[in-house]
């Protein structure tokens, strides 16, 4: 079997966790390179699931149906 | 020149071998040699194809900071080349790989050499050359323009860690995307071509806002507070790069409505270098001449706050570039056409190219203003200067056996 590419609500909660994180390190130290580091994972993360929306909405159920199963009436194509 | 070798196996009955691309096949692109037997007689049979073996793997080197559109412009680059990029079959779900038939993308957060636990404990962004291996990437990149498959590692960019290398085949064209690929001299001296994407910090915020505000956790502030954090080492790290690429897309805020900082409408600015080997700049009706240029009046209608062009000679960290600029926003994209048509060194097949490579990725963000646009008429660049460069490097040899 495959392995799947983690799902968007995954990072969403990891992206909500790194963000309290973030919060609590700079309330120490605000230019410490602790508090920079944080912040860039929190980037890192919103990035990761960003990218993991889109590839979500991209998906058009047709073809992704079609991928599988292209044989089906709905999914045959000829050239000519 | 293209250099073949043949294998002469005796038993061919007992087992077939296919030869795997691998260190030792320089030059050669993917499998070359395949045998197969035929009943029981002993007989060879053998299918050669072969690339010319100076067909080199042609580098082009892409500077950005996360969130600023690499992944798009790398798609509208690969699109340019025909066929879709996808990551590796069958390998890592996370791989950050994209392939295409002439392309392969590679992320060059692959080669951070601290993971994300690492960084946290040194206390340094993934923006710090101490987080990166820039001798693994050296070596890599290296190996890849000279034909020899790699293995690669994988950052993960869900967890965090570093997960088990992938093979990467060398392909016709290479594209490193990341946020260093001009920031060591070693690396920087194997790029054919780069780029640098120079977002300005208000729209960064901006795309920032809409990328991020519908996620769970993230306010106005976390936003701030995240490019706040960062400030420093980019601009210690990231931003001097774009000194030494070739073609720069700067992306700022619009001129036409004053106080505008929504982000939607842009001005953004295609500088480019002059004096580079199979690189000449774009211009607008007349090289080397200050042109400012407003297309709606009689011929062309436009709605508010319309668009307007500028293009002239510039100098940018003490180089002669050339600067073609664009603010404001196509409406409908037949507008384009308009455009194009006095648009000159444009590298397109045929008329028309680059308004029909925009049609075909309408839904991509920045195709109704000038992201879109620059971003494709760099794709049209690098292609004709891929081109150039495969033609030079098949003159040579030939050159060289005529004296």
């Amino acid at each position: 079997v495959r392995p799947v590419a983690a799902a968007p609500e995954k990072i969403s909660e990891k992206v909500e966790e790194s963000i309290k994180s973030a919060e609590e390190k700079c309330s120490e130290d605000p230019v410490s390179g602790e508090c920079a580091a944080a912040w860039d994972e929190v980037e890192e993360l919103s990035a990761a699931a960003s990218h993991a929306r889109d590839k979500k909405k991209d998906s058009d159920p047709l073809e992704t149906f079609c991928k599988d199963n292209p044989e089906t009436d709905e999914c045959r194509t000829y050239d000519n | 020149m293209a250099v073949c070798t043949v294998y002469t196996i005796q038993t061919l009955n007992s087992t077939c071998s296919i030869s795997k691309p691998n260190k030792t096949h320089l030059g050669f692109h993917q499998k070359q040699v395949v045998f197969y037997r035929t009943s029981k007689k002993i007989k060879k049979q053998s299918t050669i194809t072969c690339t010319a073996a100076n067909e080199k793997t042609v580098v082009i080197g892409l500077a950005a900071d996360s969130g600023c559109g690499k992944s798009t412009f790398m798609r509208r680059l690969t699109n340019v080349f025909g066929g879709a990029a996808e990551p590796p079959k069958g390998g890592n779900p996370d791989s950050n790989t994209l392939i295409s038939d002439m392309t392969t993308v590679i992320c060059l957060d692959d080669y951070h050499s601290l993971d994300r636990t690492g960084r946290k404990k040194e206390g340094v962004t993934a923006l710090d050359p101490k987080a990166n291996d820039f001798d693994l990437m050296y070596e890599q990149v290296k190996a890849i323009k000279e034909g020899i498959a790699v293995d690669k590692p994988i950052y993960n960019h869900v967890s965090g860690l570093l997960d088990p290398p992938e093979l990467i085949k060398p392909p016709k064209i290479l594209v490193i995307e990341g946020l260093h690929p001009m920031f060591d001299q070693r690396v920087r001296d194997l790029l054919d071509f780069s780029i640098y994407l120079d977002i300005s910090n208000d729209v960064k915020f901006a795309w920032k806002i809409q990328r991020d505000m519908a996620e769970r956790g993230h306010s106005l502030e976390s936003i701030k507070a995240s490019i706040e954090a960062r400030k420093p080492d980019f601009d210690a790290y990231i931003d001097p790069q774009k000194q030494y690429a070739d073609a720069v897309i700067e992306v700022l805020p619009t001129q036409l409505i004053p106080g505008d900082n929504e982000g939607k409408v842009l001005r953004v600015r295609l500088i480019m270098k002059e004096g580079v080997k199979y690189f000449n700049p774009v211009y607008l009706f007349d090289e080397g001449s200050t042109i400012n240029w407003i297309p709606c009046g009689r011929k062309l209608t436009c709605s508010y706050p319309g668009i307007k062009f500028s293009y002239g000679p510039d100098t940018y960290f003490g180089h002669e570039v050339s600067v073609l600029e664009m603010d404001g926003q196509f409406d409908r994209l037949d507008e384009l056409i308009y455009v194009e048509s006095h648009l000159s060194n444009i590298s397109t097949k045929f008329y028309g190219e680059v308004t029909q490579q925009m049609l075909k990725l309408s839904d991509f963000p920045g195709s109704n203003n000038g992201t879109g646009l620059f971003q494709t008429i760099v794709g049209l660049k690098i292609r004709d200067l891929y081109e150039q460069l495969i033609a030079a490097k098949a003159a040579a040899p030939l050159q060289a056996t005529k004296a």
